[in-house]
């Protein structure tokens, strides 16, 4: 455990160091885009792999988060201070929709959250609610006060935010919250009936998903500097989390690191030829769910349990 | 006809049998004896296919038949009416017994085999308009039968066809199946309660636990001390 | 004039969730490339226009048993495959599907928003007082010849029995000598084949894009399950319901909000509904 914890320190450090030693501005990139889709991928995962819930509305906490950030700084504030309300609503959000959403099993869960950011981005395409004639709606909004600020910072949030995380990750599963999601994994009745809440279980791992997924989102928002309904509720979100865990390991908790860095290399590999990009991504997937449904890591997994044997 | 050698089958990811072999020669009536949870209903499902062993082997008139697909079995001549009937509750009773002759070999034969069904379980044709679910349990019982015997079998497989239901029209449906052994139709038929069965058949297993602890001709087997003491005594 | 345009709308929604109704109640998979597939009719029907001069309506001669081959394909292949692994693969391996779908539209055609332009596509009709778009008339009528030609081929082919037995009991059926993986795979496809029907009809009454499939498939989505599975009046019905939600949405909130209208339906009808029909 020590020898990992140091190991942990060391690596932060160093990438935190990046920015200062003049590493180049695409491996930064490369990094900044890293932790924030690990970030999204490590809760989608939470949800996907250990609570049962496949969520297709990670856009929705996405885009609210983004845009209260981003009407915070209408509202004169820096960035900065908008990043943990921006998250704060979209946990909130996560709890009023879980309330009808929650009642839905399986594939009827997963058709609600497939609705929600839809709808979401259609309110947004027609709701104002700050700016001038010129603002907001279709077009979008700016975001204020970060021209001026340097790469180096959103660097640092996403690295922070990244790394947190993981560790989230790592403390939720050997957690009491770990262990009952394990349970409801299972079978679902069965854990009901050892006496396991599962609704406040699940409804536990919706909420922190929103939020570090918030977090995620207003930092990606930041660095972008510009907002709109379509990016922001968009489903590339979904596709960009479901592909990294997927193709790293549901279920496992090396499994979206994998995923991510494939996820992310493609990304640059075929920057230039997006659709091309995105086709092949849907194969990788496709390809994936049928010859290893476990991922990479899961595949690993099972490869090594079989030559110990 | 029918040689089931020493196979192992799960139920799930249970094991619900050891090492159990029987054989049915052409003609005969055998009877599988055994309470709730010996595996009977596993064994029926390993011969039609629907679970495949994972040890020994099953064959068919000389084919293996453990690895195949159930739709190919009924192909070869198997029906199995499961246990509680199994029938398309939203279906018309016609409907049902038309869905009986799917396969290749009962679709020529349809209009006679449907005559058939209608002499044997005269009611199926005067309901024939009506949906399976609104049938009392017998008359689904004498509509699985009638949808099994659609299929042009050469083997029927019956799973507990007198349960919940009144002895009167027990007897009526082993009456109708007097005429379908008859008709030159072999039967293996599973059953709990122990009396019918071996009154009904010729040969018998005795299934414990998902093992063959009993075999043999139903009259020795009635007068075994065994099943007396175990069973009648009860 | 809302009402009527809901109306006749409603039968463009009915042929376009007919597809993925037959498919849920059937097969149990909700196919979340749908919607997308719907649009790849559209596009076929408009790349015969443009490319070949044919009339969208007479490619559907080609488009239908194209879409046929592609959907047993899928089914066969892909999706009786996923359906062995879990749940979630289909719907995975859906997404994948809808993903390229998409880009493969948008490297084709670009975003730019495209319409089955014919001369007829653009006439309107009058009846007593209320004027409506000629296409609106067609896709009711269409609607209700597709749903006939489907209950009478489920009620009298063996095939249609079979996929009707399937639904209902799929153990019942395996023991009736029917191989539900051959008559998923001809589900799949005949839902396919509705679905170019569909995309052509969609793409004479309303312009399309890339990004087209999401809205109609979550219609869809909210006529199958206020329908009722696999009940074809249920979908019609249905079909007619969110037509009228929409025109009267739009009626009443205006244009922009006429969507919202709808997909606020579909929550409440999510929530509504009795999940019973299938858990997990």
């Amino acid at each position: 455990m020590q020898g990992g914890l140091i190991l942990f320190i060391a690596v932060f450090v160093v990438l935190a160091l990046f920015p200062v030693i003049g590493v180049p501005r695409v491996w930064l990139l490369y990094l900044f885009l890293f932790f924030i889709y690990l970030s999204m991928a490590n809760m989608w995962n939470l949800l996907a792999g250990y609570s049962g819930l496949i969520s297709l509305c990670p856009a929705a906490f996405v885009g609210l988060a983004g845009y209260t950030m981003t009407i915070m700084t209408w509202l004169g504030l820096p960035y900065y201070v908008g990043i943990i309300p921006g998250a704060i609503v979209a946990a909130l959000f996560a709890m009023l929709i879980s309330i009808p959403v929650f009642r839905l099993k399986g594939i009827y869960f997963a058709i609600g959250t497939l609705v929600v950011p839809e709808i979401l981005r259609v309110v947004f395409l027609l709701w104002k609610p700050v700016g001038g004639p010129l603002d907001g709606l279709g077009r979008g909004y700016t975001v204020h006060g970060v021209a001026e600020v340097s790469r180096s910072q959103p660097y640092w949030l996403a690295l922070a935010i990244g790394m947190t995380s993981f560790l989230l990750m790592r403390y939720i599963l050997r957690s009491k919250l770990g262990s009952g999601l394990a349970a409801i994994r299972d079978n679902d009745s069965t854990a009901a009936s050892c006496g396991i809440n599962v609704f406040s279980l699940k409804l536990c791992s919706f909420i922190i998903a929103a939020f570090v997924t918030g977090i995620a989102g207003t930092i990606f928002y930041i660095y972008q500097g510009f907002i709109e309904p379509a990016s922001a509720f968009s489903i590339r979100w979904l596709i960009t989390l479901m592909l990294a865990t997927v193709i790293g390991g549901e279920g496992t908790e090396e499994g979206p690191i994998v995923g991510t860095m494939i996820v992310v290399f493609l990304y640059f590999l075929l920057a230039r030829y997006a659709e091309i990009s995105l086709i092949i991504q849907g194969i990788i997937l496709v390809g994936i769910m049928l010859v290893a449904p476990q991922g990479i890591v899961g595949y690993i997994r099972k490869f090594q349990r079989h030559t110990s044997n | 006809m029918l040689n089931v050698s020493h196979i192992d089958a799960f139920h799930g990811s249970f094991q619900a049998l050891w090492d159990v072999s029987l054989s049915v020669e052409p003609k005969e009536v055998v009877a599988i004896i055994g309470a709730n949870g010996s595996g009977k209903s596993t064994l029926l499902d390993s011969i039609s296919g629907l679970v495949h062993p994972v040890k020994g082997r099953i064959e068919f008139n000389g084919k293996n038949i453990s690895a195949l697909e159930p739709f190919h079995i009924v192909d070869l001549g198997i029906c199995q009416t499961p246990e509680g009937r199994g029938i398309f509750p939203d279906l018309t009773i016609l409907e049902n017994l038309i869905i009986g002759s799917y396969n290749h070999h009962a679709r020529p034969k349809k209009a006679h085999n449907l005559k058939k069904v209608y002499e044997l379980f005269p009611i199926l044709e005067e309901r024939k308009a009506q949906l399976g679910k609104t049938l009392s349990g017998g008359e689904q019982q004498m509509l699985a039968l009638g949808r099994g015997l659609m299929s042009n079998p050469k083997l029927m497989l019956l799973d507990e066809i007198s349960l919940g239901l009144a002895p009167l029209i027990i007897d009526e449906l082993y009456r109708a199946l007097k005429d379908i052994r008859e008709g030159g139709i072999t039967i293996l038929f599973v059953e709990q309660n122990v009396r019918r069965s071996l009154t009904e058949a010729d040969r018998a297993y005795i299934l414990e636990a998902g093992r063959v602890v009993l075999s043999g001709n139903a009259d020795e087997l009635r007068e075994e001390e065994r099943i007396k003491k175990a069973y009648f005594g009860a | 004039m809302p009402l009527v345009m809901g109306i006749l709308l409603g039968g463009l929604y009915a042929v376009i969730a007919l597809g993925l109704s037959l498919v849920f109640g059937v097969v149990k998979e909700i196919n979340v490339a749908h919607g997308d597939l719907v649009i790849l009719g559209s596009y076929f029907g408009y790349a015969a226009m443009t490319m070949l001069g044919i009339d969208p309506i007479l490619s559907l001669v080609m488009g239908m048993p194209l879409l046929f081959g592609i959907g047993f394909l899928i089914q066969k292949y892909l999706l009786n495959r996923a359906f062995r692994i879990s749940m979630d693969a289909t719907l995975i391996i859906a997404f994948g599907i809808s993903i390229i779908l998409q880009n493969t539209f948008q490297l084709i055609w670009t975003p730019f928003p495209r319409g089955l332009t014919t001369s007829y596509a653009l006439k309107s009709l009058a009846l007593g007082p209320v004027r409506f778009p000629f296409v609106y008339l067609l896709n009711f009528v269409v609607a209700i010849i597709v749903m006939l030609f489907l209950r009478e081929f489920l009620r009298r082919t063996y095939l249609g029995m079979a996929i009707r037995a399937a639904a209902q009991n799929r153990k019942s059926a395996h023991l009736m000598g029917i191989n539900t993986d051959r008559v998923y795979a001809f589900t799949f496809a005949i839902a396919l084949a509705f679905a170019a029907i569909a995309g052509v009809f969609l793409g004479l009454t309303f312009p399309f894009t890339p990004i087209s499939g999401m809205p109609f498939l979550i219609i869809a989505l909210g006529v199958v399950v206020l329908g009722g599975l696999g009940s074809i009046v249920g979908t019609f019905i249905g079909g007619i319901a969110f037509g009228l939600a929409q025109t009267l949405g739009g009626h009443f909130f205006g244009v922009a909000a006429q969507m919202l209208v709808a997909y606020t339906m579909v929550l409440v009808v999510l929530a509504v509904i009795p999940r019973g029909i299938f858990g997990r």
